[in-house]
């Protein structure tokens, strides 16, 4: 009786360990795959962009450089919610428009133009760029991100990522 | 169900059935060298944090995590609620205290060779909780919605982005999406709050298993106190509980007179800001200074990726059953010129942020 005990016990391990396995992958599957998806979903979604309206290009003085605000409504999950933020446009002596982005290409924050020393000033990391965004000092290595605009009955609208 | 035992009925322990627990507890014996002071900061870790846990879910009540409502509902339950600042206080100067006592265990532990054979996972393990900390701090520097958390976060985000192939899809599903706004503050809040704490615990009794079963380390000189030992309970427990009261005192006190910050409410508009980065991570924040461009990436993920790997590989590389410090000088060197590159690039980052 013992001996043929003996001889079944490594026979029935295995199959215990595989039949056990094979019932945890299945659980792991089965609660992992929908758990996975449900908290990774959000995450795949591109972001968006949008044409947003500045305003009458008439507004914008040449030879200067402004910061333009913004606000419009983006839907963040299931909310929607202002978004509010800024970009600098450019307006040189011919009235031709440059817009940048206001996001220091470093980490992020937000450049200001310093009107004295022409220049984006990045009060972070003290960043600087010229007037046509280029780093010219400090840890920015990439110049400021040019945005799309164009100029649809006399109003500037700029392509955003939201 | 029978509810005697012999001729006696059954005590309150045995009938919860955590009899066996109590006494093996009450017999439980450690090394008298267990009642050094050095020895408490692993004590202390583990009072600080069930501090942490209590301020935390407390403060969870009267949390709102939504863009809109989020800094309000802080406004309100640390000023109109009673003792809400000292809640909140205590959550703020605990964790600041839990990293600097956290990091004198670890100075600790290194000086005297505690990751030595048998102890070598103590060690990995301890060092596994210190890694978690900082995403303890990311998800919950957010959660106000003030200013600095905010614009912390949009730096972090930024640090994070700038990690080859995988930066922008981290980011994507750390936040929920492209923006910082509703879904990316109830991630880091149920990240912070449920799956973190979750992972910390289950470190912690990993930790504390290895001590268990592999012995606390004895002293570096052979004097007769590891010979003698004292009862757990209640003579450390004691001690424990102590430690408790002394440092809810301490915390709570020093909240009621210095109230934890909450500064102005997150404006995503506002170009005047400027981060300030905390004190623990400046020697990182300089880093990121330093290397610029295309080499961003030594400084953002190579260089803290292979300080993080040296700490878990340390048990591996140094495995001399040599403890005592004045026979590991080459270990001890290394340690040292590290501690200094941390020193000075702190003191390099403070004078640039905050001086």
């Amino acid at each position: 009786m013992n001996n043929h005990k003996q001889k079944q016990t490594p026979h029935l391990d295995r199959r215990a360990f595989i039949k056990t396995t094979v019932l945890c992958s299945g659980a792991v599957i089965l609660t992992g795959f929908p758990l996975a998806s449900y908290f990774i979903a959000p995450a795949l979604k591109k972001a968006t962009g949008k044409w947003v309206n500045f305003g009458a290009v008439e507004n914008l003085s040449s030879g200067s450089i402004e910061m333009l605000t913004y606000e419009f409504m983006v839907k963040d999950g299931w909310l929607v919610l202002p978004q509010r933020g800024f970009v600098w446009a450019k307006i040189d002596k011919d009235h031709n428009i440059k817009v940048f982005s206001s996001t220091c290409t470093h980490l992020a924050c937000n450049v200001i133009w310093q009107e004295d020393a022409n220049q984006f000033i990045c009060p972070c990391h003290s960043g600087r760029f010229d007037s046509n965004g280029k780093p010219v000092a400090g840890p920015p290595t990439k110049p400021l991100s040019v945005l799309g605009h164009k100029i649809e009955e006399d109003k500037l609208l700029v392509y955003l990522n939201v | 169900m029978n509810n005697t035992i012999g001729n006696r009925s059954e005590t309150i322990l045995e009938h919860l059935a955590l009899d066996g627990a109590i006494n093996r507890l009450k017999a439980l014996e450690v090394p008298a060298d267990a009642l050094v002071w050095h020895r408490f900061f692993g004590a202390l870790l583990l009072v600080l944090l069930v501090l942490l846990f209590l301020s935390g879910a407390f403060m969870a009540f009267y949390f709102s995590p939504a863009p809109g409502s989020a800094y309000d509902s802080v406004d309100y339950a640390l000023f109109t609620l009673p003792f809400g600042d000292v809640i909140k206080g205590i959550h703020h100067y605990g964790w600041n205290l839990f990293l600097i006592v956290m990091g004198l265990h670890l100075v600790r532990g290194f000086w005297i060779g505690a990751y030595k054979a048998p102890r070598q996972l103590v060690w990995v393990s301890g060092v596994l909780i210190l890694l978690l900390v900082p995403a303890f701090v990311i998800t919950g520097d957010l959660l106000p919605w003030d200013q600095k958390g905010y614009w912390s976060t949009q730096v972090r985000i930024s640090i994070m982005r700038s990690v080859p192939l995988v930066g922008d899809f981290m980011v994507q599903l750390l936040q929920g999406g492209p923006l910082t706004g509703i879904v990316a503050l109830t991630r880091f809040y149920v990240l912070h709050i449920i799956f973190l704490p979750g992972v910390l615990v289950l470190l912690m009794v990993i930790h504390f298993h290895f001590i268990r079963h592999r012995g606390l380390c004895g002293p570096l000189s052979g004097d007769d106190l590891s010979r003698k030992t004292v009862r757990f309970f209640p003579v450390i427990i004691n001690r424990w509980l102590i430690l408790f009261l002394v440092v809810t005192f301490v915390l709570g006190l020093i909240s009621w007179y210095w109230p934890a910050p909450l500064g102005d409410p997150a404006d995503p508009t506002d170009s005047t800001y400027v981060p300030k980065p905390e004190w623990w991570v400046l020697f990182l924040n300089q880093l990121v200074t330093i290397f610029k461009g295309a080499w961003s990436v030594i400084g953002s993920v190579i260089i803290p990726g292979g300080l993080a790997g040296l700490l878990i590989a340390l048990p591996f590389i140094d495995s001399s059953p040599e403890r005592h410090p004045a026979h590991r000088k080459m270990v001890m060197l290394i340690a040292a010129l590290l501690a200094i590159a941390v020193l000075v690039l702190s003191i390099m980052g403070y004078l640039e942020h905050h001086a």
